[in-house]
């Protein structure tokens, strides 16, 4: 990591909500200063849209403030997961109160949205976010299935074109080696998820942007609540930068492709990535360091001493 | 009939619209301008919200200047607007423009705007919570502000705010107090904390001080400012020590709140310090120097 001590991340996908504040903490010190945090299901199923209420509220509010605390300005996507969305009664509950967050400040797209066994319920509820998301203005994040990916990317790609929905205005996710190429040439954004075991490796992540280049390409974590990796986005590049890789195209895989496709929502301002380090000093009173409140007070893990 | 707000709200929002006027573009005014005349009649709920939400992206977020800290609303109630966003104004001023004359339909709109608010938007309604209409019915919610996690939302609703002082009972107000010295917040800046010390509330935070010592952490010297007027046999031995205590911010304090007890014995420690006495006599020593000089 001493390689990359200076350089600044953006991690476009991280399921913060899961992480402990240890996992801030490490973020800030690998310099990721953004990130943002799509909605997603948590594991355990919903069985009410209050507790989708609730969740939403988490992201644009504790979640949002708990980032802010370690000096990471945080941005989420909101949207009906697909595996939820096979709960119909549920679903359409749901889909009533999203238009209300999509309007959120920081809330940079609708996501994370798309197929998980795609099943009609799910194209359904795809579909009528693909609409929000077109009368939002909004970019769409979309979560392609970890089961017949191939298909599954491309139906969601077709979809959205049958929607009239713009490919720069899309980030497809969760990418490989086998969809790669059709979703650059289609014109869309292409994320991939360095995730151990079930995802990408970073060693495979380097050789694509050797071969792909750094246009349109981005990397994240999705780090949640399984065997992940917050870290990951720096560790990329730490790899790149050992593999021989442009310092240019690591900043735009590692950062500046992701600011450049999320801010087509206009909520996302390059200078709040420094003012967040002030912990949200422009809410406070004007000049009156009285106010200490703010950045959490670092524990030295060096030590075995607890104060 | 029971009467919807305590302050004259077109007063008020004139007020407030003053200093929009003077911080706003020409496009972010006609914008507001739009929305007023689209609230409709009667007003759409919907949009209503909408336009609250959407506020930042057309007024931005630059924090206003004023000549002076707030405005007044009414005798003896300050409305501080220092240190405002521009958005944060204008949220403040767009809850004026819903009719408050059905409280029920009034109370459901803004609980609503409560229930879906973002970090920004908690803050602004907690802020506004002085100019609503129906003043009574926002004190369970002032409860939840307080309990809130999040640090700007309690500041929001702790300082600078009359609210709080003017409504909420004693055991919500001693919490609220309470709550703050735990998170750290600049104590002097919340409003009516001397008119409402009170006996239950020194004791607390007498157990709360005890606890910090015993921890070896230090207690915060403002603390001894609700202590000092309720000085007893039973708490004088805690400002004996703050009243030796090698830091001078805490001396001072003791000589503060020893100056603001009628029990003889604290009155007898402050006489044993001819200077500090002086001091807190010409007013060269106030908790608003201890205040400054903790930051
Ligand atoms: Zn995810």
């Amino acid at each position: 990591m001493e390689r990359i001590k200076g350089m600044r991340f953006f991690d476009p996908h991280i399921h913060m909500t899961s992480r402990t504040t240890d996992d801030y903490q490490a973020l800030a010190d690998a310099g990721v200063v953004a990130i943002i945090e799509p909605a997603f299901w948590l594991g355990q199923p919903r069985t009410g849209v209050d507790t989708f209420r609730d969740y939403f509220n988490s992201l644009i509010g504790w979640e949002r403030f708990r980032s802010s605390q370690f000096g990471i300005k945080h941005y989420c996507t909101i949207g009906l997961n697909s595996k939820e969305a096979n709960n119909e009664r549920l679903a359409e509950a749901v889909m009533e109160i999203l238009p209300s967050f999509l309007y959120k400040e920081g809330v940079v797209g609708v996501g994370e949205i798309g197929f998980d066994d795609q099943t009609p319920a799910e194209e359904k509820y795809y579909r009528a976010q693909l609409e929000l998301a077109k009368e939002a203005g909004l970019p769409v994040q979309i979560h392609t299935p970890h089961r017949d990916k191939k298909k599954g990317t491309q139906r969601s790609m077709d979809i959205a074109l049958e929607h009239g929905l713009d490919p720069r205005m899309i980030i497809v996710d969760h990418n490989n080696e086998e969809t790669v190429k059709e979703v650059l040439d289609r014109g869309f954004w292409a994320a991939f998820t360095i995730y151990p075991f079930t995802k990408m490796g970073n060693e495979r992540m380097v050789e694509i942007v050797k071969q792909y280049g750094s246009e349109r390409i981005m990397v994240n974590s999705a780090a949640d609540w399984g065997i992940s990796d917050p870290l990951a986005v720096p560790k990329t590049a730490a790899l790149m930068h050992e593999s021989g890789i442009d310092l240019n195209d690591i900043h735009l895989v590692t950062f500046r492709n992701a600011i450049a496709a999320f801010a087509q929502s206009g909520q996302i301002d390059e200078a709040d990535f420094d003012t967040v380090k002030d912990i949200d000093q422009s809410l406070k009173f004007n000049g009156s360091t009285v106010l200490r409140g703010g950045q959490q007070p670092r524990i030295d893990k060096q030590s075995n001493i607890i104060r | 009939m029971e009467q919807a707000y305590y302050h004259d709200r077109n007063n008020t929002e004139a007020l407030l619209f003053d200093i929009i006027r003077q911080h706003s573009t020409e496009q972010a005014l006609t914008w507001i301008a739009q929305q007023q005349e689209k609230l409709g009649e009667p007003v759409s709920v919907q949009r209503f919200n909408l336009t609250f939400t959407a506020i930042p992206r057309f007024t931005g977020r630059q924090v206003i200047s004023t000549d002076t800290p707030f405005i007044e609303v009414a005798p003896d109630m300050p409305f501080f607007i220092q240190g405002y966003t521009l958005d944060k104004l204008v949220r403040v001023w767009w809850l004026l423009q819903l009719p408050a004359a059905d409280r029920e339909l009034y109370v459901k709109v803004i609980e609503g705007l409560f229930d879906a608010a973002d970090m920004n938007e908690q803050a602004a309604l907690y802020s506004a919570l002085p100019l609503l209409a129906w003043p009574d019915a926002w004190v369970f919610r002032t409860t939840e502000g307080v309990r809130s996690n999040i640090g700007p939302v309690q500041e929001a609703v702790m300082l600078h705010n009359v609210y709080p002082s003017r409504h909420l009972e004693e055991p919500a107000w001693n919490q609220l107090v309470m709550k703050a010295f735990f998170t750290d917040k600049p104590i002097h800046l919340i409003a009516g904390l001397d008119e409402r010390a009170n006996r239950q509330l020194a004791a607390i935070l007498t157990d709360y001080a005890h606890e910090r010592w015993a921890a070896g952490r230090k207690v915060h010297p403002l603390l001894w400012r609700l202590v000092g007027p309720f000085i007893t046999e039973d708490n004088f031995a805690d400002i004996q020590r703050v009243w030796h205590s090698e830091v001078n911010v805490e001396r001072d304090a003791a000589a503060l709140a020893c100056a603001s007890s009628t029990y003889g014995p604290a009155q007898a420690l402050l006489a044993q310090s001819a200077t500090l006495e002086a001091e807190v006599a010409s007013h060269r020593l106030t908790w608003e120097t201890v205040a400054a000089r903790i930051a």
